[in-house]
This record gives C-alpha cells, structure tokens and sequence, in this order.
C-alpha cells in the first residue's frame, strides 16, 4: 500500500470507510491509521463526506430496554466484545487492566481492613487512579477515618512551574465534580470528610493539571492527569 | 425524515464524556439513538442484532470518548463512525447467517429506500446528493450498496452480476470522482 501518494491514500481510505478491504489489506491499513495522521485525517474526511448518507436513513426505535443496560455496563466497567483485532476502535486491553488494578487494589485494602479492624463504622472505598493517555496507575484513594480519604501517589507526577495538581471529585449522578483542593505531587494528602461530597459506590475521583493557586473557575480547566471510580471493599 | 442538523454541542458533550459524567453519554443517546438505530438496522437487518450494535458502540464511546480529537472531524461524524464500525464488524462476523437468511429482511429498514431522497437538508447533504448524481450509475451504485448496506466487493459482483474486478475498480474510480467533485 501506497500511503505517500495523496490520490492512493485518500482512496484507501475510502475503501476502508467503506469496509471494502480485505482483512489482510485492512490490517495493514490500520497499523497505518493507528501512526500515520495523514491516513486517520484522510478517513475521517471520507467518514464526514459520507455521513449525510447515514443521517438520511430512516429511524428506528430502539428497544426500550436497551439505554438502562448500557447504563448498568457502564458503571461496572463492562467492555464491549469487541475482539482486539478489530482494530483501534476497540483497544480494550487498557479496560480490562484497569478493572484488574481495582480488583487488586479493593482486594489489599480488604486485607488491611480485615487485619487492622475497621477504622469507621460506614462503607469502605478505593479508587485507583490511572492515566487515560499511558494507562499507568498514578495514585491510590482510600476511606480513612470518619469518611475521610487518603490520597497516595504511586510514582512521581511532573509538574512545571506555575502549575498545580488539583484533586476533585464528582459522586454519580452528580451536576459536577468538587474540589478537594490542591494535592502535592510526592506525598499523601489526607482529605477530611466534611469537604467531600458524600462517598458512594462509583464515585469518580479525578487529578487534573492547573494553574498555580487551582483552577479559577471552582470546575477542572486544565488536562485530566488520572482518573478513577470508588470500588466498595 | 431526516436526523436533526443541529447545533448541539457534540464535541463538548463527548468531552464531558471522558470526565466520566454518564448524564452526557445519556444526552448522546436521547438525541441520535433513533438515527443510529436506524443505521445499524440497515446494516445488520435483525432487530436484537441491531440493538447489540448499539449497545456495544455506546459502551465504545463511553470508553473511547477521551481518543476522540476535535480536530481531526465532528464529534457526530466520530459516533456514528463508531456505530457503523461495529455494524461492519458484526456483519463480517455473522455475514454468512444474515446472508443465507434472507426472511431477515422483512424485519429490516426498508432496504429497498433510495438513499438519495431528501439527502437536502444541509449544504454537506447537498454537495455529497449533487457529486453522487454526478458519477456514473454503476459506480453510485457500488459505493451506496457498500456504504449503506455494508455488502462486500463480492456481495455487489454477485448483486449487479459483474466481474469482481470490475466493481473493485468501478469502486476506486467512484470515490476518486467524489472526491474530486467534493473538494
């Protein structure tokens, strides 16, 4: 395959939005897509061209049970079947990790809070929070007493002059997240439980990169740096 | 009838999305379920299989969400690449069930529906309904039968009764001209 001739690409790739490709050929195409941002610009162009051919068709009433089950797969981090292979729209090894590190993760606190006895009478929570770009663990939440977390980083977070990690929170169903304030990159923060929101199963739990002083606006600005739902033990 | 040309904010919303907020994933869903519905039925034909497209892709753009680059397209044109790639997938999958089957049709979008008409609305569905009359029949044919109804170039030989060779090329020459005319 030709991927340096503009008239070759740009007909590549309307055979691959076209789903013309033969699996071998379209192997190839997508190892391409997935480095080459000419090919992916090139696709998306075709996939706009065409879709007012996709809007035009006729509509059709899903099944009314069909939006509470993708709800219920959401929350518990259920991945589509899609096989690997299909290519870099179903990338789920990163998924499948993540619940793997929370199962791990709910699994240790489990024992500490076996061992060392409950440290507060309400539900116990851990979250691991991961980077959505690289994938890597960054830190851990965790309840403490009197429903307080602990936030603890796992490896050490690059910040710039000028910039700050601010720590939020956002319970499901909330409008938006709250600020637990501005955590150091190096060491554990312990949050007091009258700053949070309430704790509950699912609880998103979010690191994102600010202005020196935090965000301006009391709502993330900057990029998520890692992020991570609250798991019961 | 037509999906909705909107001025809401896809883009937003599946950023939204990637924060984890599920309100914003339900927004998608309510505004196009309908239309995507309505995509992958023309795809796969059978209902349940219709449905678990959706259900998949949905989950996909949960998950997904924070890949998506608003300056590579639309965050419309991103969700309903989406849909129609598994569409495309599951009919791979299961081409030679839903081939063999061909009572499925009964239940199925009307797949004899010209999916030129009404294609006005906006001025992209316009420029695309102008450049698509302008290429020669058999090639406009190929390119709707492949993109509409997912058929492979083996699928439309046996359809329009032509050498494969000959409809892999009417293909590449079809969207070539398109191109062209579209630019």
């Amino acid at each position: 395959m030709n991927f340096n001739d503009p008239v070759e690409r740009a007909a590549l790739a309307g055979e691959f939005v076209l789903g013309q490709l033969s699996p071998g050929e379209q192997a190839e195409f997508e190892r391409e897509l997935a480095r080459n941002r000419e090919v992916a610009r090139a696709v998306v162009t075709w996939q706009e061209r065409l879709l007012p051919l996709a809007l035009n068709v006729k509509p059709q009433a899903p099944p009314q049970g069909l939006w509470p089950r993708i709800e219920r797969d959401i929350a518990v981090g259920v991945s589509s079947r899609a096989p690997k292979s299909a290519g870099i729209w179903s990338n789920l090894a990163f998924w499948r990790m993540a619940a793997g590190l929370s199962m791990a993760a709910a699994l240790a606190l489990a024992w500490i809070v076996l061992v060392a006895g409950p440290v507060s009478s309400s539900q116990q929570y851990v979250a691991v929070l991961q980077s959505p770009t690289d994938k890597n663990a960054g830190w851990i939440v965790e309840t403490g007493a009197r429903d307080s977390v602990r936030l603890t980083p796992l490896l050490a977070t690059p910040v710039g002059s000028g910039q700050a990690l601010q720590f939020w929170t956002k319970p499901d169903g909330a409008a938006g997240p709250t600020s637990l304030g501005l955590v150091p990159a190096d060491r554990p923060t312990v949050v007091p439980g009258s700053k949070l929101p309430g704790l509950s199963p699912n609880q998103l739990f979010e690191i994102t990169l600010e202005p020196a002083g935090g965000s301006p606006i009391g709502r993330p600005t900057g990029p998520i740096l890692f992020l991570g739902r609250a798991v019961k033990v | 009838m037509n999906a909705p040309h909107s001025s809401f904010d896809y883009e937003r919303t599946l950023a939204v999305c990637a924060r984890g907020e599920t309100a914003a994933l339900r927004e998608l869903y309510e505004r196009d379920a309908a239309w995507l519905m309505g995509v992958a039925m023309r795809l796969v034909h059978r209902r349940e299989l219709a449905a678990e497209v959706l259900h998949d892709a949905f989950v996909q753009i949960w998950q997904k969400a924070h890949t998506f680059d608003p300056n590579l397209g639309s965050g419309r044109g991103w969700i309903f690449s989406v849909v129609r790639n598994r569409a495309l997938t599951t009919l791979r999958r299961d081409s030679r069930e839903i081939a063999t089957d061909e009572s499925a049709f009964e239940d199925a979008a009307d797949p004899s529906a010209d999916p030129l008409a009404d294609l006005t609305r906006s001025t992209e569905a316009q420029a695309l309904h102008r450049c698509l009359l302008a290429l020669d029949e058999q090639r406009r044919r190929c390119i709707l039968l492949a993109y509409m109804d997912g058929l492979t170039q083996q699928q439309i030989a046996d359809r329009l009764r032509a050498p494969l060779g000959t409809v892999k090329a009417w293909i590449r020459r079809g969207l070539i001209a398109l191109k062209e005319c579209l630019e």
